[in-house]
């Protein structure tokens, strides 16, 4: 069976029309991301609290809000019906998100557990194991650290990676392949800063795994040109680039649906704590398919055809 | 069979026999039940079997995970010798850098800030050195010291906690991460881990000073217009804003420790407002006979009026201060029903021993014979010194209370029935014997030599781990059959060939997990998903060449031969890249990250073993059999 017959599209010609559509939705993320005052952070990167419980029956966001709008622990009263609340996974389960507090209560998280149970009295299991799904509670200091952790991760890899194709190919497609990484991982954070999720440690982790993957594929074209620049010296560098992408196609978009189609799996069977682990990824996978296509090569052509005139 | 290729076969061979070697514990581990691994638990074959299996993360099977910090700021005035305000003045202007830039090392804004205060450091630490750079150097050695003494110590307290394979391990220099897998009890681990500060013997003011201070304290509180004008206001003020509110006035939301606005009234009152005109202080306190109850909505009031100047003096004046015990308990109130309470205690405000003088504390029941028989107790022996001067202590403060501090707070007030000469006390009095257990774990653990702070904390229910793994397992079900299906479908006979390569793949990728004793998380699943389909791009690389080398005209071994070639060096050119990004989270994640990159990793490594060298020994066997003309891809 072949869903792709032998092609001759000529990406090169449209590569005007894709970088318009890049750099419009490029444009989008940046914007939201201007206007939010950059991407929303996790508790693990700003510090907090973050309890999630199950009830046992459906329940209102807006009752649970209620109840927290008037919060008394040790003798300490506090207001969070401003804060993120919101359904986990079902209507059953609830999460509650708190900004740190300096000087909070002792084991103030499981204090709001506590509340949340109390309140709710006939909606709750009987044992609070059974209540508690997980909480966490992040110092500002650990928040801090892994924020700098995070971003020396993202810029050792795409150093390294920058270094590895310049030994392997040229310094142009390294230049390529790094502009379509950033271009990547800019319309993810966009996107996930437009549909307002939450960057958190295992989100990072999706964009490392993205910058690989895109890498992967873009590299991949990268090879064939190599290979064909070698074999044909006479034709216009573009057209080469042009059958190049078109002989890999027919792998690139196999590779492209088997990896879509498990990471689809992984969104919908997944589970809620991977959900925008999976989620990232499916937009990684397209986005990152794309790019090898239509960022990567054009750019090294750009950079070919201004070098030798 | 050709014989070029009976290398190649003895090596597949041997490496799928070491696959199923290595898995079998994991897969024997998995099919036992409660029963039977209790079973080998007693018989010691347990432990061997589980060194052997990939283990569950804490997203998987629940549990807690603890970063505990030291305080080093209060350790350095811990290790600090004529301490003056310009020393305290120093400590707390680090202190306050800290909390802006909470990253930020502490020693070094020690160093910068002793230079701008001009503090000669060997005036405080002249153990230490003689200039300041030499101290801080010394200094900093003796906070590694100290938290490798915290770690020896938490590893006693966890081990006696009772908890199945729990992990203690030190972080950097001055952290340690605990991870107890299925405590769900979050609060007496806690209580464990964190009761690290100096254990300390208070002796208890007896109850007539007790109520003198009292009276005192209303009195200079009664004359204080801000908490005179408190009654008459009406209740309204929203929580958000008392606590902007400048500490010097407390608002009446603090007072009254609640702020259900004018409902409060109705809502069995805190206080009697009457009573509280006449005596803000102790309208707030309940008499518990022997000690002063805070009900738990006074708490924060009651600390409030407690840090105020004009209450310090009198405190001052008496030379007492007030501890709360470490837990709030259910008392009866005269209406029959049931408040949590904690105990306030008024203790001389010099300890009279330290913890340091513990030798041993033990958990028993009282012996036969005894006016304690059969009644948890706890042993508690001291050394010479430390029995010297307990003499003495007890021997002067017959019938009063002493208090067990620790961490500045109550654990537990024995009276004081006799002049203890031996060294060796006897303390009865607990509920069960899991308490007096509690108690002689404390007393053991004596001084810590720092105190520390749990700077992160994050508990998984057992019901959102088993979730995980149900639906993790369920992905890799679905996925994978999904991309097997699919190859098959695509290139048929060809395509067995890969799924059967994945397949092995994925067996491998486990058995090295296995023998690494590498966890796996909940991340490190999504990871082998993700291994599943990035793994079978080699192949489809492959597959994509010998289809055009066959359209070209080749023959089919001869299209094999230079699609294998042709796509080796790119797959290893496109794999180097995902592996060096797995290197680097590797590197700088934690944990559940640290489990997704292992995987990534070693699935990758393992992907280019099995997609290129198992299918293509399938590959030669094949084209190189007599009578072979078509190859089905």
């Amino acid at each position: 069976m072949r869903i792709i017959k032998e092609t001759n599209i000529n990406f090169m010609g449209q590569r005007k029309l894709s970088a318009i559509l890049s750099a419009f939705v490029i444009l989008a993320g940046v914007i939201s991301l201007i206007i939010n005052g950059g991407p929303k952070l996790s508790i693990d990167f700003k510090g907090g609290i973050l309890v999630s419980v199950q009830y046992t029956e459906p329940m209102d966001v807006t009752a649970i809000r209620t109840s927290l709008g008037k919060i008394n622990i040790d003798g300490q009263s506090f207001d969070f019906s401003r804060e993120e609340i919101k359904h986990f996974g079902g209507p059953d389960a609830v999460s509650v998100r708190v900004p740190h507090i300096d000087d909070a209560p002792e084991n103030f998280a499981q204090k709001i557990v506590d509340h949340l149970y109390d309140s709710f009295p006939g909606q709750v299991p009987d044992n609070k194991t059974d209540f508690i799904l997980g909480k966490g509670s992040v110092g500002p200091k650990i928040g801090a650290e892994l924020s700098g952790k995070a971003l020396m991760a993202i810029i050792s890899a795409l150093g390294l990676i920058l270094l590895y194709i310049s030994i392997r190919f040229e310094f142009r497609f390294a230049l390529g392949a790094i502009a379509a990484l950033a271009h990547d991982v800019l319309i993810t954070l966009g996107i996930f800063s437009l549909l307002g999720f939450e960057i958190s440690l295992p989100i990072i982790a999706a964009f490392l795994t993205i910058v690989g993957y895109s890498l992967n594929d873009t590299i991949v074209i990268f090879d064939r040109i190599r290979e064909n620049v070698k074999a044909s010296k006479r034709e216009a560098y573009h057209t080469i680039v042009n059958h190049s992408i078109n002989d890999s196609l027919s792998r690139t978009i196999i590779t492209s649906l088997t990896t879509f189609f498990v990471v689809l799996v992984l969104w919908l069977f997944g589970g809620e704590v991977i959900h925008n682990f999976a989620f990232a990824m499916i937009i990684g996978v397209i986005v990152g398919t794309y790019s090898s296509i239509y960022i990567a090569s054009p750019i090294v052509v750009h950079l070919h055809e201004t070098a030798t005139k | 069979m050709n014989s070029k290729l009976a290398p190649r076969f003895l090596i597949i061979g041997l490496v799928l026999i070491w696959a199923i070697w290595a898995i079998w514990p994991t897969f024997q581990y998995q099919r036992l039940s409660d029963a039977e691994k209790e079973m080998l638990r007693e018989e010691g074959k347990l432990a061997q079997i589980e060194s052997r299996t990939i283990k569950q993360g804490l997203d998987l099977k629940g549990g807690m995970y603890i970063v505990l910090e030291v305080d080093l700021p209060t350790l350095m005035e811990t290790l600090a010798e004529n301490k003056d305000g310009k020393f305290n003045r120093s400590i707390a202007s680090v202190r306050n850098q800290l909390k802006r830039i909470p990253e930020a090392n502490f020693f070094t804004l020690f160093t910068t800030t002793s230079g701008e205060n001009n503090l000669k450091l060997s005036r405080y630490y002249y153990d230490y050195g003689s200039n300041n750079s030499d101290i801080i150097v010394a200094l900093q050695d003796e906070a590694e010291d100290a938290i490798n003494r915290v770690l020896e110590i938490l590893v006693n307290r966890v081990d006696q906690f009772g908890v199945a394979e729990p992990t203690i391990q030190k972080q950097g220099n001055q952290r340690i991460i605990v991870e107890l897998a299925g405590v769900q009890d979050s609060e007496r681990a806690r209580t464990l881990l964190e009761s690290t500060a100096l254990l300390e013997f208070f002796i208890v003011k007896d109850i007539n000073t007790t109520n003198q201070l009292m009276v005192r304290i209303d009195q200079v509180l009664k004359g204080d217009e801000s908490i005179a004008a408190v009654t008459k206001t009406t209740i309204d003020k929203k929580s958000n804003e008392f606590q902007e509110s400048d500490d010097q006035t407390i608002s009446v939301s603090e007072l009254f420790g609640e702020t259900e606005g004018s409902e409060a009234s109705s809502d069995s009152a805190v206080v009697d407002e009457n009573i509280f005109a006449e005596r803000p202080f102790s309208a707030m306190l309940r008499n518990l006979g022997q000690t002063i109850g805070v009900p738990e909505k006074n708490v924060y009031a009651v600390k409030k009026i407690l840090e105020r100047p004009e209450v310090q003096e009198k405190l001052a004046a008496v030379g007492g201060m007030f501890l709360f015990s470490n837990k709030a308990e259910e008392y009866p109130l005269v209406d029959g029903t049931l408040e949590m309470m904690y105990s306030l205690f008024l203790v001389e405000d010099a300890a009279e021993l330290t913890g340091g003088v513990v030798e041993e504390a033990k958990a028993n029941l009282g012996s036969q014979g005894s006016t304690s028989a059969g009644q948890p107790i706890v042993n508690l022996t001291m050394n010479s010194d430390g029995a010297r001067k307990w003499s003495i202590v007890t021997g002067s403060n017959v019938g009063r209370q002493v208090a067990l501090v620790l961490d500045k707070k109550v654990h537990m007030a024995p009276n004081i029935r006799e002049k203890i000469s031996g060294g060796s006390t006897l303390i009865e009095g607990f509920a069960d014997i899991n308490e007096a257990k509690d108690i002689a774990i404390v007393l053991r653990a004596g001084a810590l030599p720092a105190p520390v702070d749990i700077i992160e904390e994050r508990v998984i229910g057992p019901s959102l781990g088993a979730d995980s793994v149900r639906s993790g397992t369920l992905s890799i079900i679905i996925g994978l059959g999904l991309v097997l299906v699919f190859m098959i479908i695509y290139y048929r006979f060809s395509g067995l060939i890969a799924d059967f390569a994945l397949i092995w793949n994925i067996v491998l990728v486990l058995a090295v997990l296995a023998s690494l004793q590498a966890t796996l998380t909940l991340p490190g699943i999504a990871g082998l998903i993700l291994t599943v389909g990035m793994s079978i791009d080699a192949n489809v690389i492959i597959f994509e060449r010998i289809r055009e080398e066959l359209r070209k005209g080749k023959t089919p071994k001869a299209a094999v031969k230079s699609g294998y070639d042709r796509a080796l060096t790119t797959i290893i050119d496109a794999n180097m890249t995902t592996v060096i990004a797995a290197l680097v989270l590797w590197q700088f994640g934690t944990g559940p990250i640290k489990g997704f990159a292992t995987v990534l990793f070693w699935g990758i490594l393992i992907s280019m073993f099995t997609a290129i060298f198992v299918t293509r020994t399938i590959f030669n066997s094949l084209t190189s059999r007599k009578g072979f003309t078509k190859l089905s891809i």
